[in-house]
């Protein structure tokens, strides 16, 4: 069997392409910064794949992998309700079964719309104009750690070493 | 690649070499056809074939080297044959030949592939001329003797052809080359006869191959030299194969005897020279396996090279593995480095010839991870230079291959395919994958279940990325060294390659890596993509940090706007920030100090320290290029605009109610914060002007707090009063403009408005100054460019500071609008309406307010889809329609002054609710302030403003019925009258009536009323419409009695009785109906509730469509109603054959009784003549009755004999009906074809009297 792939980081961006959350637990911690770049880079190919998908009337979330760069595999994912999530996982020789990385985009899939039902993302928001996007944004500020947590939680499961819950706070400011 | 010798990469194909061709004469242009000939024949074979890395093509062409006809071949030995020890002695070239460069222990040398490709022919052809007599007019006396001369000549210019050809091919032959002769002779000559004994003559002579060694060519075009290039090369081919196959089993065999005695090799070596090491076995095999890899690929056998190139490699890779092979930093052992990357190179471009993409990419991988480990043992691991430029090399040259391929055939393979792979290849993988098959399925396999992103093949631009930032690691190392060196820190000696690695311009090199990997980004990027290329743009910033780092900074610059804008715009600020940051650096290098100032200002916005944990350093490095800089144009402010980006001020404004009336005033907040995480507390801003939409004044707030140490508050409150559009001067106020860490200043007041209108904040402007700086930052409220935080909310309490969410949507403007008018609409009208009638409604308008205003009614009929014809309409007044009525006015009603007018409603059709939407407009004309000034700021429309308008509206739904209810129904009676004869004339005529055949009817007509009101009936009439097939003959109406025309109350019924006489004519068909010879009108009012009637209506309908039965064969009795005792009666039978076609045999039995009442005489029993379809038949009795009172008539029995189908001979009688005319009443023919019967006597009755 192919070893389980390791995963660096994690990336959701909301269907206008805004980021929502970017998780990363590669080691060493400093080259977060990269992952955003892959993260927004990804958003070209994902884009592309879709429109591929969509001529041919496919209604396949995954997108495979959508480019190695460096020490980096890229997977890309879109719900149905075109949020996209990245996953970079570690490069390494080996053959990444599809369903190891489909399921990995499943948990995080879940881990996602577990959070975006929070009907406390709402609270203050301009009722009128409830619109969605404003809290899947929220879901990924530094406000709320639901998010986080089971994002970190899937994270753990891939064997990434997560820091206990201490410094969530400031890997993220939006 | 560049950095490789090109002998070790190019793909390798057949050479020949031709000889006796000049190159084209420098000067001048030439018409001697052989010359030109030469020339063609020259370009034609040179050119077919470019030196190339990427050729995958195998179409039997040679890599053409023109050459001179007396070309000498290197040596073959050191020695010349003629010496005893040249059977023991080597070619210049090996490694045992003390001479030779690779001499003792080198493996393979560039320069060996170069003697077989420039050096070494494996076929050679020369082209010659042959000898030709000039074309000259010869005397026919001396013909004879000229032609002997001229023939021994030719015989002697052949012979020292031949000697020429056969000392080439002497000297070819030695290295088992082939020798092939091109003749050019002149096209007359092929036509001579005696060419082919010359041609023999030469061949023999010269020592040719019987096959394929002698050809002739004369001048010919260009596509013929072409086709005669492919010919010969064809026929070459084989030969040229032959020669390196040979070449291959000569290295085949020295490698087996290699292999057998290990090292049986004498070393000759050079007496004086040092004793050196010589060549391993390992060394000998790379070598021997090597030639066989280039051997077979000049044969173009890709895998046989393949398999040798591996072979070679894996050798290599054992050499390596021991640095007592190979001693590291050796010059063998550099050379041994190129010789490997070149040999993947070839490995990589072999797989990927055959589109094995995932493999060569593995071996490309294995390569660098192999040499990656031996590098760590070589002490050049990832700490040094060497390492990282050796591997950015391995990336470039990677790149580069790629890059040849997807010129010519490589395609690059795409990992996405919309349709998922098909489960049952999955299961197989699976399968295959537990049960621990390792097949040659496996890899087909995994295929199936995913892939190794490592071995995903993608396009060259990621490689040269790679490479570039493979380059910038070197680089680091680089300077490390560097630094230490400089320092003097070092004990030990710089690193070998120190003092080369100085001299290359590193930032130059990565800067080319990266605008390469940019180019290639670009191309791949799909053309319908929208333009975003997120790529390239991260290549691009790579390019603008390269370009900071050496110190190009108006280029970085540039590239940096360019990157921001769509960073700005995706609010991707994670990416934007530490772009803010070296972009301020470049700025600030660049001395741009407007740059400088917008940058500033746009990382305050984001939060952003130019010194790391000091909050205020962002805005000390403002101030201090304020301070001590002069803007670049003093006469206009600097305009910093922050609509793309994030702004320095979070800006909301709130209305406490979404809408408000005239004059009615309304709270507002407008609260302005600084961002979290920056102070912006140094910074003085000089005012804050609020713009307000519409006639508004723009509120002016001047800074009042210039102490710039005082302690602030982490919430502010200003209050800004009552603010409402004058004619006044803008306002100013006070107010102390400071921020500190997230801190916010709330704005309040309340504004009101004369007018109705949308009122809102529009813009605010900030201005700081400082120095000759005149800065204006212009904001817009609620300009937090992310979705949502954060969220408007009102300040309930200032201290502490308690906010109330605002959750409406339109909170940040208000609507001004106008009193609503207090108008009463009042619908009368007595429901229900009824159908046809022109049915009153009545409109009361009253105006309760206390002003004068003008009313404008409309009315609308809302269509129904049960009224499809447009039958229903409504008037008012002189207008109708069957829709809308529009803007019927009422004039103007003074306050407290009521009107009224009637809507009149006629429907007609089905019976549903009529809708009517009743809507009554009032509007005032504003009194015209004439002192208000019309500036073009404030564009209003006169009929927006200065009109107040309002609307009532009523919606009524009016029950519509019918007045009355109508029933009918008709039988039918048959007629006595006999058929017409067949000749009679007057059946032709046009007016001729017979209703003999179907007899006549009789409609009954019930009115009923259901008003519930009553109605009062004018007139009914009976509107005669005769048909050709019914007319009528007379009603009850005709007796004219006026005491129905009455009041009808509810439930009150009229009947009427009509008799229609029916023809049968033959242009009518059975079963269709007949239409109605008449109609009723009815002409009514409606009994008002306070006694009169309304205007009269009618109300028409017809009589029924008649739907006569038609009879079979039938008997029908005619009885009179009543006798006299004693006195004889007539009864009379008539037998009808109604039927189509059959005829009737008909049987009539008068079964007379003891019992019975009369005496009859006539016929008892007896079978009547044979009716035919048509026919009738009549039979009479005559019965004297002896009783008085109803006595019942003799029993008549009628039966018709026939034979039924299917039972044979046997008559069956069918007793046929007998119908008492008097009472006949037939109902008519239903959807099935069936008739009701009337009522009929059990027995047919006469009333006998005394």
């Amino acid at each position: 069997m192919p070893p389980q792939p390791r995963l660096n980081a994690v990336a959701f961006v909301s269907p206008q392409n805004h980021p929502i959350l970017i998780r990363t637990f590669a080691q060493p911690r400093q080259d977060e910064l990269k992952y955003h770049y892959i993260a927004h880079t990804s958003l070209d190919v994902i884009e592309e794949r879709i429109a591929s998908a969509q001529a041919a009337k496919s209604t396949e979330c995954y997108l495979s992998l959508l480019y190695t760069m460096e020490d980096v595999a890229v997977y890309g994912y879109v719900t149905p309700l075109r949020v996209k999530i990245i996953l970079a996982l570690a490069l390494t020789d080996a053959v990444v079964r599809d369903i190891d990385v489909i399921a990995i985009f499943k948990a995080m899939h879940t881990a996602y719309h577990l959070s975006v039902a929070n009907p406390f993302l709402k609270v203050n928001m301009p009722l009128e104009s409830v619109n969605d996007h404003a809290a899947m944004l929220s879901a990924g500020s530094a406000k709320w750690k639901a998010f986080r947590q089971r994002v970190d939680d899937v994270g753990r499961v891939m064997g990434a070493s997560i820091p206990s819950s201490t410094s969530n706070a400031s890997t993220q400011s939006h | 690649m560049n950095s490789y010798p090109p002998e070790l990469l190019t793909q390798l194909a057949p050479v020949m070499f031709v000889g006796g061709l000049d190159p084209p004469p420098a000067s001048g242009k030439t018409t001697d056809p052989f010359v030109v000939l030469s020339h063609r024949l020259r370009e034609a074979l040179v050119n077919q074939r470019k030196v190339a890395v990427w050729q995958p093509e195998k179409k039997k062409t040679f890599q053409v080297v023109p050459v001179d006809k007396d070309v000498r071949f290197p040596p073959r030995r050191l020695i010349p044959p003629e010496h005893p020890d040249y059977a023991n002695a080597h070619s210049p070239l090996s490694p045992l030949t003390p001479s030779s460069p690779l001499y003792p222990d080198g493996l393979i040398a560039p320069i060996w592939i170069r003697k077989h490709t420039r050096l070494v022919p494996s076929v050679f052809v020369i082209f010659m001329r042959l000898f030709e007599h000039a074309p000259t007019s010869r005397a026919p006396l001396e013909t004879a003797e000229v032609d002997r001369e001229r023939e021994a000549e030719e015989r002697r210019r052949d012979t020292e052809l031949c000697a020429e050809i056969a000392a080439r091919k002497k000297t070819v032959s030695e290295r088992g080359v082939k020798l092939t002769v091109v003749l050019l002779a002149s096209r007359k000559l092929l036509d001579d006869p005696s060419l082919d004994g010359r041609l023999t003559y030469i061949r023999r002579q010269s020592g040719l191959d019987p096959r394929a060694a002698l050809f002739v060519l004369s001048p010919v075009s260009q596509s013929e030299i072409g086709d005669f290039v492919r010919s010969l090369q064809e026929a070459l081919y084989e030969p040229a194969i032959e020669y390196y196959t040979n070449h291959s089993k000569r290295v085949r065999r020295k490698r087996n005897r290699h292999s057998q005695v290990a090292s049986s090799y004498p070393i000759t070596q050079p007496i004086g020279s040092a004793p050196s090491r010589p060549l391993r076995p390992e060394g000998w095999t790379v070598r021997y396996e090597y030639k066989m890899a280039c051997f077979a690929e000049f044969r173009g056998e890709d895998e046989v090279a393949l398999k040798h190139y591996q072979d070679a490699y894996a050798s290599l890779a054992i050499m390596f593995g021991s640095t007592a092979i190979l001693p590291p930093r050796t010059k063998r052992w550099a050379e041994a480095k190129v010789l490997a990357d070149c040999i993947n190179l070839k490995i990589c471009k072999l797989y990927l010839y055959n589109n094995e993409h995932s493999l060569a990419l593995a071996h490309h991988n294995s390569h660098m991870r192999k040499f990656a480990d031996f590098s760590r043992g070589w002490g050049i691991g990832e700490e040094t230079f060497e390492f990282w430029s050796w591997l950015a090399r391995q990336h470039r040259a990677f790149a580069e291959l790629l890059e040849h391929g997807t010129r010519s055939t490589l395609k690059i393979p795409t990992h996405f395919s919309t349709t998922p792979p098909s489960h049952a290849a999955a299961a197989a993988a699976v399968q295959a994958l537990e049960s621990g098959q390792r097949g040659a399925l496996e890899l087909e396999a995994m295929r199936a279940l995913g892939l190794n992103p490592n071995q995903a093949l993608q396009h060259p631009g990621f490689y040269y990325y790679m490479s570039a930032r493979s380059t910038e690691r070197r680089r680091e190392r680089f300077l490390g060294v560097a630094r230490s060196e400089a320092e003097g820190e070092t004990t030990t000696a710089p690193p070998p390659g120190f003092a080369n690695e100085q001299k290359v311009d590193h930032l130059a090199l990565i800067l080319e890596l990266y605008t390469r990997a940019y180019d290639l980004f670009k191309a791949y990027t799909p053309k319908d993509a929208h333009g975003h290329g997120r790529l390239t743009l991260w290549i691009a910033y790579r390019i603008a940090q390269t370009y900071y780092e050496s110190g190009k900074f108006d280029l970085a610059v540039r590239f940096f706007e360019r990157i921001a804008k769509t960073y700005r715009r995706e609010q991707w600020d994670s990416l934007l920030r530490p772009l803010l940051t070296t972009w301020y650096s470049c700025a600030q290098q660049m001395g741009d100090m407007e740059l400088s100032v917008r940058l500033l200002f746009e990382m305050l916005g984001h939060g952003l320290k130019t010194q790391d944990d000091d909050e205020d350093s962002t805005q000390e490095d403002l101030l201090a290029v304020l301070k001590s800089s002069v803007p670049s144009s003093t006469e206009e402010p600097l305009l910093i605009d922050h609509s793309e980006s994030e702004p320095i001020l979070q800006t909301c404004a709130v209305f406490w109610r979404p809408d408000v009336l005239v004059g009615e005033p309304v709270a507002f907040q407008l609260s302005v914060s600084s961002p979290t995480g920056v102070s912006l507390s140094s910074l003085t801003f000089t005012s804050l002007v609020i713009h307000m939409s519409g006639d508004m004044p723009t509120i002016t707030l001047r800074n009042s707090s210039l102490d710039p140490s005082a302690e602030l508050p982490q919430v502010q409150k200003v209050e800004l009063d009552h603010i409402m559009p004058s004619g006044e001067d803008d306002k100013e106020v006070q107010a102390p403009l400071r921020f500190g860490v997230g801190g916010t200043i709330v704005f309040c007041g309340t504004v009101s408005c004369e007018m109705p209108a949308t009122v809102k904040i529009e813009k605010l402007v900030l201005t700081t100054k400082e120095g000759n700086w005149n800065i204006q930052i212009p904001l817009r409220p609620l300009s937090s460019r992310h979705g949502g935080a954060p969220y408007p909310r009102w300040l309930s309490s200032f201290d502490p500071p308690t906010y109330i969410p605002v959750r409406r949507d339109q909170y940040s403007s208000v609507v001004v609008r106008h009193r609503p008018h207090k108008v009463q609409v009042s619908v009368t009208y007595n429901a229900p309406a009824y159908i046809g009638e022109e049915f009153p409604i009545t409109v009361g308008v009253s105006n309760q307010d206390d002003k004068e205003m003008e009313m404008i009614v409309d009315a609308l009929l809302q269509p129904a889809e049960l009224d499809e014809l447009g039958e229903n309409h409504i008037r008012m007044g002189d207008e109708r329609s069957t829709s809308l009525i529009k803007g019927v006015s009422l004039g103007t009603i003074a306050p407290g002054v009521s009107t009224s007018m009637i809507l009149y409603l006629s429907s007609a059709g089905a019976v549903y609710d009529r809708v009517i939407d009743i809507s009554v407009q009032s509007h005032r004309e504003m009194p015209a302030t004439a002192e208000e000034p019309e500036s073009p700021q404030s564009p209003k429309s006169p009929t927006q403003s200065r009109i107040d308008r309002d609307e009532t509206i009523r919606t009524l739904v009016v029950p519509s019925v019918q007045p009355i209810s109508i029933e009918q129904h008709a039988v039918y009676m048959r007629s006595l009258k006999s058929q017409p004869g067949l000749a009679d004339l007057t059946t032709y005529e046009d007016n001729y009536w017979d209703d003999g055949d179907v007899g006549e009817a009789i409609v009954t007509t019930t009115i009923a009323c259901t008003a519930p009101s009553g109605i009062i009936v004018d007139s009914i009439t009976l509107t005669k419409q005769d048909g050709r097939h019914a007319k009528i003959v007379d009603s009850a109406l005709d007796q004219v009695m006026d005491d129905f025309l009455a009041e009808w109350l509810t439930g009150d019924e009229f009947c009427d009785r009509c008799r229609i006489s029916l023809a049968a004519r033959d242009d009518l068909p059975e079963g269709q109906d007949i239409p109605p010879p008449g109609s009723y009108e009815l002409t009514w009012r409606r009994i008002l509730p306070e006694g009169g009637y309304s205007t009269p209506a009618t109300t028409r309908f017809s009589l029924p469509t008649l739907r006569p039965p038609r009879d079979g064969l039938i008997a029908l009795l005619d009885v009179p109603p009543t006798a006299q005792l004693h006195t004889p009666l007539t009864l009379r039978l008539v037998v009808r054959n109604r039927q189509p076609t059959r005829s009737a045999n008909v049987v009539v039995h008068l079964e007379t009784d003891n019992s019975d009442a009369f005496i009859a005489a006539g016929l008892r029993n007896g079978r009547l003549p044979i009716l035919l379809p048509g026919a009738e038949e009549t039979v009479l009795w005559r019965l004297v009755p002896v009783e008085c009172g109803f006595v019942r008539i003799p029993r008549i029995r009628v039966a018709d004999r026939r034979t039924d189908p299917g039972a044979e001979g046997e008559l069956q009688e069918r007793i046929v009906r007998i119908v008492d005319v008097r009472a006949d009443e037939r109902r008519e023919v239903k959807e099935d074809g069936t008739v009701e019967e009337g009522p009929q006597l059990a027995e047919p009755v006469i009333l006998v009297l005394p």
